[in-house]
């Protein structure tokens, strides 16, 4: 069941696929969800048309400035590689343990915040006074371990308060969806919160080493910032490979894929899948932690954003399919460009609309469910 | 199927929850007490609410605005502080003979629902008579309006900037002591096209009501006298990621008018470098927000070169200018004090010293806030109540006052911050720029005013060159 069988969270997805990666088994799921496969072919032109208006939308404008083009979509692709990073946790734990995490958000938050508070209050001098100031920074200088070692400790903290979480509130829950949810929703209010009153509601973002460079010069005369474009989405791609190594390369992995698949057959065979489901938990919310800290350094930690990541991370999971790893990467991608397109292109004429560049996620959203009810990768449990 | 429908509820619900901009943000810290003076009700007792925000993109002016409005108290009200930290009030303030209690220093975020809850609390839980206050842009139209639906309070605007606060929603009971988003910009259209020579530029800005007022101001000016404005870029309040934005900054102008503001400014410019290598301040121009000592605190040596505009100006050697400072110093020492010149310290304090003014004129009776309103409508403020410049009101109870041109230079005073060189004074500038802006007038938004040639503000071409401590 390990090595042959292809679940979910391979980043290979599939089994036997047709020309368009559909497996037969989505296939049969959604002839019986439509009933009448013909209609089903008149919406998949109609988006196709879409998509290829779309295309060559993006066309026309990036031939009109190269250069902005590639900085737009550098700035969709690394903003994705961000929501990946989370996005994957997210879908790990759900892919596993069928549990909506709805404290996720809170766990990257949460996580971004503990790495300011490390580096605030060991590395950089006081300073005295009320401290006020509009991002906290003001001069201080930070060498690597300024940076690094705040990531490494709140992102293993954010791990184990997941675990605290997942034995603590969840563990007795084990198969209720909706009780779960509610149980994490609860928990997200709660440190939305206890997070506001402890570290307040100006945005605060996390300092980078100084000698890093501010950007890098790439060919074509475009700049782009380095920690966006070197180190978030170089951990990205690193943390990409290193899960599809252990999804589809260790014991560890094989257990979480065969338990995708039936959690029960698992733990008939002899397994300890609490403690799978605790490792799994943990790593999840290790990955929230670090997107915390990658994000409240890229961007900056504010009230809400724990909301808007939990949301990002639905929409990419969702679009994705749930509990696929492939499926998070394209999700986030596809999040991302919408993301960084919509707020430029949306211009037509004399008409701008790029305030309304919120709705086209949705857009994308209602577009992916209409032709593929489980997600691009998602396989029915 | 049944997990992934249960996964697009949810969804559904925070989007809405996010589009309608009601995140889960509680009232957290600042909303505390006021002073802990008298008791309550009674004749002798006037209540004070003050409203700053907390939260949000300008939350880190909380305390500074609150040390503004105490410093007018202590001035001329006999106020003690009660504790370095301003937002927990002061004690033994009188006037006319009536002690002023502060009822509470509420705390909003910005947005407007959350000014009117504030305010709502303040004047109708705590019973403030008197409002001072709100901060933003949005806040101030909201509580404009709320101020014209309670004729019997009084409102004294904070430091918030939208045109419409004053020039459309003209409550007979609010009042607006400094000078609104477009009259800040007041000289700088004149000067990017004359002496910069700028013929094509394009504005960026916080897409809400007071960066419409603000690059209003510098449109108007600047397409009176034959400017082009070629691109109009905006990024919502709040925005933390400016990289697609910047993006959108044409190549081919001759200059930029940064409309930004609050912790989105660091955010704008820290992204701004890292994707053109630097901030190319000598084709650029920020309002308000620009010289604002938080601001060069931490950004100001990238922006050095830019420049700005406001009321104040940090390198004023006058004496009331310099008295002001000091005063400030002695009440919350060297950190608040440094941010006196700052526009929301500032805009608070004149707030504060025409509230004074105006209870003594109407020797501290309140029980028809009418008297006190028409006393309002009279005051002027000069000397130490005004130490940047004197401030009358219009007929729709605007200011009328002078503004100052500045740019930001290398830092002089070696402390490694950049300091702020003043070299104009812009002379007496109204709200309606001589006409333009009008209560019937589409109000300033993403596309209006339009660019058109027309007949100049008034104080085009009669700018003063002024120079400060050199």
């Amino acid at each position: 069941m390990s090595g042959s069988s292809q679940t979910p969270l391979d980043p290979a997805a599939g089994g036997v696929t047709d020309a368009r990666g559909a497996t037969a088994a989505e296939e049969a799921v959604e002839a019986r969800a439509a009933g009448a496969p013909r209609r089903w072919t008149v919406t998949r032109v109609a988006l196709g048309l879409v998509a290829a208006v779309v295309v060559v939308w993006l066309v026309v404008k990036a031939s009109e400035d190269l250069r902005q083009f590639a900085v737009v979509s550098l700035n969709g692709i690394t903003l994705a590689a961000l929501f990946f990073v989370v996005a994957s946790g997210f879908t790990l734990i759900f892919g596993l343990m069928r549990v909506v995490n709805m404290a996720h958000g809170s766990l990257y938050l949460l996580g971004g915040y503990l790495a300011l508070e490390m580096q605030d209050s060991w590395f950089k001098e006081e300073v005295g006074g009320l401290g006020i100031s509009l991002a906290g920074e003001a001069g201080a200088e930070y060498d690597l371990v300024g940076w690094l070692v705040p990531l490494v400790l709140a992102t293993l903290i954010i791990g184990v308060l997941g675990v605290i979480m997942q034995q603590v509130f969840l563990r007795w829950n084990q198969g209720q969806d909706l009780r779960q949810a509610l149980i994490t929703i609860a928990l997200s209010v709660i440190f939305a919160d206890q997070m506001l009153a402890a570290f307040g509601g100006i945005s605060k973002d996390i300092k980078t080493p100084t000698d890093w460079p501010e950007s890098i010069a790439l060919p074509g005369d475009v700049r782009f910032g380095f920690f966006r474009g070197v180190i978030v989405l170089g951990a990205a791609v690193l943390i990409g490979l290193l899960l599809w190594w252990l999804i589809t390369r260790t014991r560890f992995g094989k257990i979480v894929r065969a338990g995708v698949d039936d959690r029960e057959m698992v733990s008939a065979l002899g397994i300890n899948v609490q403690l799978v489901f605790a490792a799994a938990f943990f790593l999840g919310a290790v990955l929230a932690g670090l997107g915390g800290v990658l994000g409240g350094t890229m961007i900056s930690l504010a009230p809400g954003e724990d909301t808007s990541f939990l949301l990002n991370s639905l929409i990419v999971v969702i679009i994705g399919g749930m509990g696929s790893l492939a499926g998070a990467a394209i999700g986030a991608l596809a999040l991302g460009l919408v993301d960084a397109y919509g707020d430029v292109y949306l211009v037509f004429g004399d008409t701008d609309l790029t305030n309304y560049s919120i709705l086209l996620t949705f857009a994308l959203l209602v577009a992916v469910l209409a032709v593929r009810p489980l997600g691009l990768f998602g396989r029915p449990a | 199927m049944k997990g992934i429908r249960l996964l697009a509820l949810i969804g559904a619900v925070l989007a809405l929850g996010l589009v309608a901009g009601c995140g889960d943000d509680d009232d957290g810290g600042g909303g505390g007490g006021g002073g802990d003076q008298a008791a309550e009700g009674g004749g002798d007792t006037i209540k004070v609410g003050f409203l700053s925000d907390c939260e949000g993109a300008f939350g880190s002016f909380f305390e500074p605005t609150a040390s503004g409005f105490n410093q007018a108290l202590i001035d001329k009200a006999g106020a003690k502080p009660a504790s370095k930290k301003p937002s927990e009030g002061v004690t033994g303030a009188t006037v006319a003979g009536k002690q002023i209690q502060i009822v509470g220093y509420g705390c909003s975020d910005g947005t407007a629902d959350k000014a009117i809850e504030e305010t709502r609390r303040l004047v109708e839980q705590e019973g403030a008579d008197i409002l001072v206050g709100p901060l933003s842009g949005d806040e101030g139209i909201a509580v404009a309006n709320y101020a014209k639906d309670h004729p019997d309070k009084t409102f004294i605007n904070g430091i918030a900037g939208a045109q419409d606060a004053t020039l459309k929603v003209q409550a007979p009971n609010f009042f607006r002591y400094h000078p609104d988003g477009a009259q800040w910009s007041a000289g700088l259209g004149d000067y990017a096209y004359n002496e910069l020579g700028w013929k094509r530029a394009a504005i960026i800005g916080d897409d809400y009501s007071f960066p419409y007022t603000s690059l209003a101001g510098f449109v108007a000016e600047y397409c009176a006298i034959g400017g082009k404005i070629t691109k109009r870029i905006w990024a919502p309040l709040g925005e933390k990621d400016y990289s697609s934005y910047i993006s959108q900054i044409p190549d081919d102008v001759d200059g930029l008018y940064v409309g930004i503001g609050g912790s989105g400014l660091i955010n704008f410019v820290k992204q701004y470098k890292q994707q053109r290598g630097e901030v190319d301040t000598d084709r650029m121009m920020g309002n308000v927000f620009w010289d604002d000592p938080l601001v060069l605190k931490e950004v100001g040596n990238d922006l050095v070169g830019g420049t700005t505009s406001a009321m104040t100006a940090a390198d004023s050697d006058d004496p009331d200018v310099t008295a002001y400072i000091d005063r400030l110093r002695k009440s919350y020492g060297k950190e608040l004090a440094g941010l006196g010149p700052s526009v929301f310290t500032y805009g608070y304090y004149t707030a504060g010293q025409a509230l004074i003014k105006g209870l003594e004129a109407v020797n501290g009776d309140i029980s028809d806030q009418k008297k006190l309103q028409a006393a309002l409508a009279k005051v002027r403020l000069s000397g130490d109540e005004a130490p940047y410049g004197d401030v009358r009101l219009d007929e729709n109870h605007q200011a009328i006052s002078d503004v100052f041109l500045k740019r930001i230079v290398k830092d002089k005073t070696g402390d490694g911050v950049a300091d702020v060189a003043t070299f104009r004074r812009i002379p007496e500038v109204n709200q309606t720029f001589g006409g333009f802006f009008t209560a019937e007038a589409p109000p300033p938004d993403r596309n209006n005013p339009t660019c058109e040639k027309r007949q100049p503000p008034p104080w085009v071409g009669k700018a003063e060159e002024v120079s400060f401590g050199t």
